[in-house]
């Protein structure tokens, strides 16, 4: 079933959540929490595989080079692990998009299902937890760690359909969780309230004069209930400067108006929901986010690099197609470069609270459904690790043979005090979590 | 001495009294009543009747007559020590209490009733809400067609291509098996359907819809663009339920959709059901269904306390915290919802030049429409024009105008805008009147144009108006209060005493009294008389086979006739019998206060000491009538239950489940529902059963007086008292002669409510 925000529901005219906004709590948490060392981790998705050439570092070890499409992230490569020969080595039902999404943070088998791919059998969600939500729960059970909403979804790019290429995170088997992939409802489900709160302020003036010059046209009996109806309204006016003084640790941003959320905007929307996520970390709102551009099969369509065909489309082209491989080398740049500017803004941003920046206590993990779009292998997957977040040894390249993606996941929940004996698929968890060093 | 007269002649002080009507004397007699009253009754009831804490609470006024209220005085006042005061000295204080303070005339006189400042009701402001943004967004009109457009495809994409056919379903519930719908056009493997149209919402509440299925679909209510439940991906095995909830407002159509495909699946169904309020979950009936398409609506789903009711009809009387809280969060709702579509609502484009012009335009029809009247240019920049000044975007100032607008006093409280009333009152009260909600373009217009001064234009309109589904749900929430059909609530009776009477009956039950209170109120006669004497009822299958009634031969609800003798109207609909009933057996004091208070239009006191009916306390092999004798014979009980009793009585045929019979308790008991009634003039009706009573119901004055008050309370949540000395006797009497049409005193009623000039007391209003 798909999860909707309060303004997905209502931007179709009516049909809106029962919840109401909480006008006068605070949004963020920031201030109520003990300065301990905290841990945070990111999962980055995007789709159709990767060019291999122009993606892995021939070398391994701290003393790597950069290829093109890395190569944006050069700045940061003592904090970086860049990892070959992880696998995704879930099989069963659905076609190698649909596994090597919605198995991609699983780590389990599909349910079998109606959803019918390219090739292969039907099938339907994923069978089990996903990482991110995993270790949301972990955090979430702990005083110490627990926030608002313990995980936030991000997406990029429209997605009008829910099934097993648009999901990734899974609250547990058969239950995926919808990204919100507009920044607006994002900003709202953060700070709507925020936001109510100075709308209602700024109209305070207008409704008390509304209100004395109504009430002065009545009758002194009748007046009497404009002037309780006043007194409620004088209340919420204190009750709104009380919440003003309550200051957020870091202020919202400033979002531009009116980016609708559709292809051509896409640089703009991914750096709207970059610093919203940046923002909300900042805020001590979740500890986990997942921020996924598109979908598997993403047809993103970058007319802004000069590209002119569609991203999946493209992915199908042959190794020979050379106009077709820039092109794909292109499209991952400037996926690299997105991962560059959330690192950035991690970078910047210093720890509240801690040491350093929020950059050395998060940790992005960059993935994608396939290896290689024209083959559709789910064999080396690019999982690129960014940050501190984990405390691994990062600043190295590494080769593995077909390593079960499984024990990754597990690592990634070792690094926080997450002790899990398998993730997913217990035989693909076997060997236990991979030692990160 | 004096005393000692009167005690021993009360005759010939009656008949001097009759006929030497002197002032002196009659002043003197009132003197006298009010010495009794001062030593006597003051103590308990306070010195102007107006109760006393502790000892009687209860104001002391009613609808008795004198000469009842003597009688009561002189068998039971003061409490325990009647003897003090009797005869003649009952007479005297009966006179004094009667006219001080009593009767209907002396509280008017007392208290006179007034228009007081209400404030929008709930229901009027979620109305109101939903038709403001629905004057810029469209609405939806009436359909007369019943069920869902279905479209059938051979393959899992809706691809015309692969269309095998459409068709209209009067209801989505189809179990494939393996199969298909028809497997000569359809692979068992593979295909799909698609269904459109809308549901009508006839009682607002919370509506859970579910689909139940194995395979994939996608539903829409209210809603275009994100489902409302989206299924897409099947979860295989058994069919499942799923579910989700909306708060949907009644006298609309709402747009519904359904998807549904299978692909591979083991098998195949689709059901597409609801549970209404008040209601058991069933298919969504084809009544409810219409193929032709609808708007979405914006109904706020911010909660709500509720309204004051404690004068018998919910009214915006009072305001709370918890109540501004709400109208701020359902703002908040709207105003989001408006900035998502801005350029629609504002018709205008992002790139537009004349943007801001459009948007400001729209702000400000938004306010006049809300606020039920144009505004000058100098109101409307004083209101919005700070708003975009200080706003940093025109998104932030159109939240805020929409905020200040729904909160406004203006909106809030219909009647603020204009110190004298105007065309735009009338056109205001005809919307809240017949709609609970604000007036349309073409009510809006014709105030603008002038045309709502005679009684002819008005009563054009209202007749107008009085068509549209809105109209007919107003009507609809009035008769569940009128029959308190709104407070039932747990009607689950004893299992083994009544086995097969279960949710399922209840719901139907529900069903089958709004379908017999609308078809009389929508025929032409639209006679009040009939709901109360008609021998029909409306019953489905299993209506039918509970209650013994010949089946219908067609599906779904049918009018049958039944035996006159046994059932009358709403006064025996089992709905009524079984809310007044407990769980084990009947309960005639509770049917007997209903009959009372609803049916016949009396007022009642809260019984002076409270008891509680406990069955076990009497012995085993007494009938319900000598139990219910036994425990209210005392005198204080009898003021009332002298009322009371023999009426529920007349109801003994029925059992705690409506059904008739002649004998209680497996037979070994005949029942006796023979009784003697005084009504409120005095006069002794003998009743032998429901039919009498309900005859008496039916024809009685003050029976149709309490109608008209209810009626009018409903439409206009004032007292009728309010509207001038003449306004019920005016109503009372277009109503006899309209042969008890309960349309035309709708109508009535509305112009009345919307062409009311009361003088405003403006000298005190400007000091």
């Amino acid at each position: 079933m798909n999860i909707r925000t309060r303004r997905e529901f209502i931007r179709d005219l009516g049909v809106s959540a029962a919840a109401a906004p909480f006008l006068f709590g605070l949004p963020g948490l920031a201030a109520a929490k003990p300065p301990t060392d905290k841990q945070r981790l990111i999962f980055m998705f995007s789709p159709n595989g990767t060019i291999p050439w122009e993606f892995w570092p021939d070398e391994q070890g701290e003393d790597f080079k950069f290829k093109r499409i890395l190569a944006p992230l050069e700045p940061f490569k003592k904090k970086m692990l860049v990892l070959n020969g992880v696998s995704n080595r879930v099989r069963g039902d659905g076609d190698s998009h649909m596994r090597g999404m919605s198995c991609l943070l699983t780590g389990k088998e599909l349910l079998p299902g109606n959803i019918q791919g390219g090739s292969h059998t039907p099938a339907g969600w994923a069978g089990g937890i996903s990482i991110d939500q995993e270790l949301k729960n972990f955090f979430q059970k702990q005083e110490a760690t627990s926030t608002r909403f313990g995980s936030l979804e991000f997406g990029v790019g429209r997605i009008d359909r829910a099934d097993p290429w648009t999901r990734m995170s899974y609250a547990g088997a058969n239950k995926p969780i919808a990204p919100v992939n507009d920044p607006y409802h994002m900003f709202e489900k953060l700070y709507g309230s925020v936001e109510d709160r100075e709308n209602l302020t700024a109209i305070m003036d207008g409704l008390r004069s509304d209100l004395k010059k109504a009430a002065n046209k009545l009758s002194p009996e009748d007046r009497r209930l404009l002037e309780e109806h006043a007194q409620f309204v004088s209340e919420m006016e204190r009750d709104l400067k009380k919440a003003s003084e309550q200051k957020l640790g870091v202020a919202p941003p400033t979002l531009k108006r009116g980016v609708s959320n559709e292809n051509d905007n896409l640089p703009t929307l991914s750096k709207m929901q970059i610093d919203l996520l940046v923002n909300s970390f900042a805020n001590d709102m979740a500890r986990v986010a997942t921020l996924q551009f598109t979908k598997s099969v993403g047809q993103a369509k970058m007319s802004w690099l000069g590209v002119k065909d569609t991203h999946h489309t493209l992915s199908h082209h042959k190794d020979d197609q050379k106009d077709s491989q820039e092109s794909l080398v292109k499209i991952n740049i400037w996926f690299a470069e997105q991962v560059k500017y959330l690192a950035e803004r991690l970078e910047q941003t210093p720890e509240p609270g801690g040491s350093g920046s929020m950059l050395d206590h998060t940790t992005i993990v960059w993935t994608n459904e396939l290896g290689k779009g024209n083959s559709h292998t789910l064999d080396n997957i690019p999982f690129v690790l960014l940050g501190n977040g984990c405390k691994f040894k990062m600043g190295r390249s590494m080769k593995y043979n077909k390593l079960a993606h499984n024990r990754l996941l597990m690592a990634l929940a070792h690094s926080v005090g997450h002790r899990v004996e398998t993730f997913g698929n217990p035989q693909l968890s076997a060997g236990g979590a991979l030692d990160m060093g | 001495m004096r005393r000692l007269f009167q005690k021993h002649t009360p005759g010939l002080i009656a008949a001097f009294l009759l006929f030497i009507q002197g002032p002196v004397l009659a002043a003197d007699d009132a003197e006298r009543g009010h010495g009794i009253y001062r030593k006597l009754c003051a103590d308990c009831h306070g010195a102007k009747g107006e109760g006393v804490a502790g000892k009687y609470e209860e104001p002391l006024t009613g609808d008795k007559s004198i000469g009842r209220l003597k009688r009561i005085i002189h068998r039971s006042m003061p409490d325990e020590k009647p003897e003090l005061c009797r005869h003649g000295d009952a007479q005297a204080a009966a006179h004094y209490i009667f006219d001080a303070f009593y009767s209907p005339e002396a509280q008017a006189r007392n208290m006179p009733a007034r228009i007081e400042l209400s404030r929008l009701t709930v229901r009027q402001f979620q109305n109101s809400v939903a038709d403001l943004v629905g004057s810029f967004a469209g609405t939806s009109g009436e359909s007369d067609k019943h069920g869902l457009r279905g479209q059938y495809f051979k393959s899992r994409s809706y691809n015309g291509k692969h269309k095998a056919f459409d068709r209209v379903d009067p209801r989505i519930s189809f179990q494939f098996g393996k199969g298909s719908p028809d497997k000569e056009v359809f692979k068992a493997e593979e295909f799909s359907m698609t269904w459109s149209g809308s549901v009508r919402i006839e009682d607002s509440g919370e509506y859970e819809f579910i689909v139940k299925t194995e395979n994939g679909f996608k539903l829409w209510v209210n809603a275009n663009e994100s489902p409302s439940i989206d299924g897409w991906v099947a979860l295989g095995g058994e069919p499942r339920k799923h579910k989700v909830r909306l708060f949907l407002l009644g006298g609309r159509r709402y747009p519904i959709k359904l998807d549904f495909f299978k692909f591979k699946d083991k098998s195949a169904s689709i059901e597409l059901r609801w549970k209404p309020p008040h209601k058991v979950e069933e298919a969504i009936p084809e009544r409810t269904l219409s193929p032709d398409s609808a708007r979405p609506t914006l109904v706020v789903q911010s909660h709500f306390p509720p309204d004051d009711s404690s004068v018998g009809y919910p009214r915006g009387a009072a305001v709370s915290r918890a109540w501004d809280e709400a109208v701020t969060r359902a703002a908040i709702e709207t105003a989001n919802v408006i900035v998502e579509r801005l350029d629609r609502f504002a018709g205008t484009k992002a790139d537009a030049k004349d943007r801001q012009e459009k948007i400001e335009e729209f702000c400000r029809s938004f306010a006049e429409r809300a606020f039920r009247r144009p505004l000058s240019d100098v109101e409307a920049e004083a209101m919005l024009g700070s708003q975009f000044e200080t706003a940093s975007d025109l998104e932030m100032a159109v939240k805020r105008a929409v905020l200040l607008t729904l909160k406004s006093p203006r909106f809030l409280y219909p009647e603020v805008g204009s110190e004298t009333p105007d065309d735009y009152t009338t056109a205001s009260r005809l919307a809240l009147g017949l709609w609970d909600s604000l007036p349309d373009h073409n009510l809006w217009n014709a105030a603008k144009n002038g045309k709502l001064k005679t009684r002819a234009q008005v009563l054009r309109q209202a007749k107008r108006m009085a068509q549209d589904l809105r109209a007919r749900v107003k009507m609809r929430e009035f008769f569940h209060q009128w029959l308190k059909m709104d407070e039932a609530e747990d009607l689950a009776k004893d299992e083994k005493l009544f086995p097969g009477f279960d949710d399922r009956i209840v719901s139907d039950l529900r069903t089958s009294l709004d379908l017999f209170v609308e078809d009389i109120l929508w025929s032409e006669a639209s006679d009040y008389r009939q709901l109360l004497l008609a021998n029909q009822m409306f019953v489905n299958k299993s209506l039918a086979k509970f209650y013994k009634v010949e089946e219908p031969e067609k599906g779904g609800f049918q009018k049958v006739s039944l035996d006159p003798k046994e059932r009358t109207g709403v006064v025996t609909h089992p709905y009524l019998l079984t809310t007044f009933a407990y769980a084990d057996s009947t309960s005639p004091i509770h049917r007997g206060v209903f009959i009372t208070r609803n049916m016949l239009g009396r007022t009642l006191k809260p019984p002076p000491v409270a008891v509680s009916f406990d069955d076990q306390k009497f012995k085993p092999n007494l009938t319900m009538r000598e139990k219910v004798t036994e425990l209210t014979k005392s005198r204080a009980c009898q003021n009332c239950h002298s009322i009371i009793n023999p009426l529920g009585f007349s109801l003994e045929h029925y059992d705690a489940v409506g059904r008739f019979r002649t004998m209680e308790d497996d037979g070994k008991k005949p029942i006796n529902a023979k009784g003697e009634f005084q009504t409120d003039e005095g006069e002794k009706i003998k009743l032998t059963g429901a039919r009498d009573l309900a005859e008496y119901a039916a024809n009685s004055a003050s029976a149709q007086r309490g109608f008209v008050i209810q009626l009018f309370n409903h439409i206009a949540k004032q007292p009728v008292q309010a509207y001038g000395a003449d306004a019920l006797s005016e109503l009372r009497k277009s109503f006899a002669d309209s042969g008890c049409n309960m349309r035309e005193l709708t109508i009535d009623t509305a112009i009345m409510f919307a062409l009311h000039r009361e003088a405003r007391p403006k000298e005190t209003a400007a000091r």
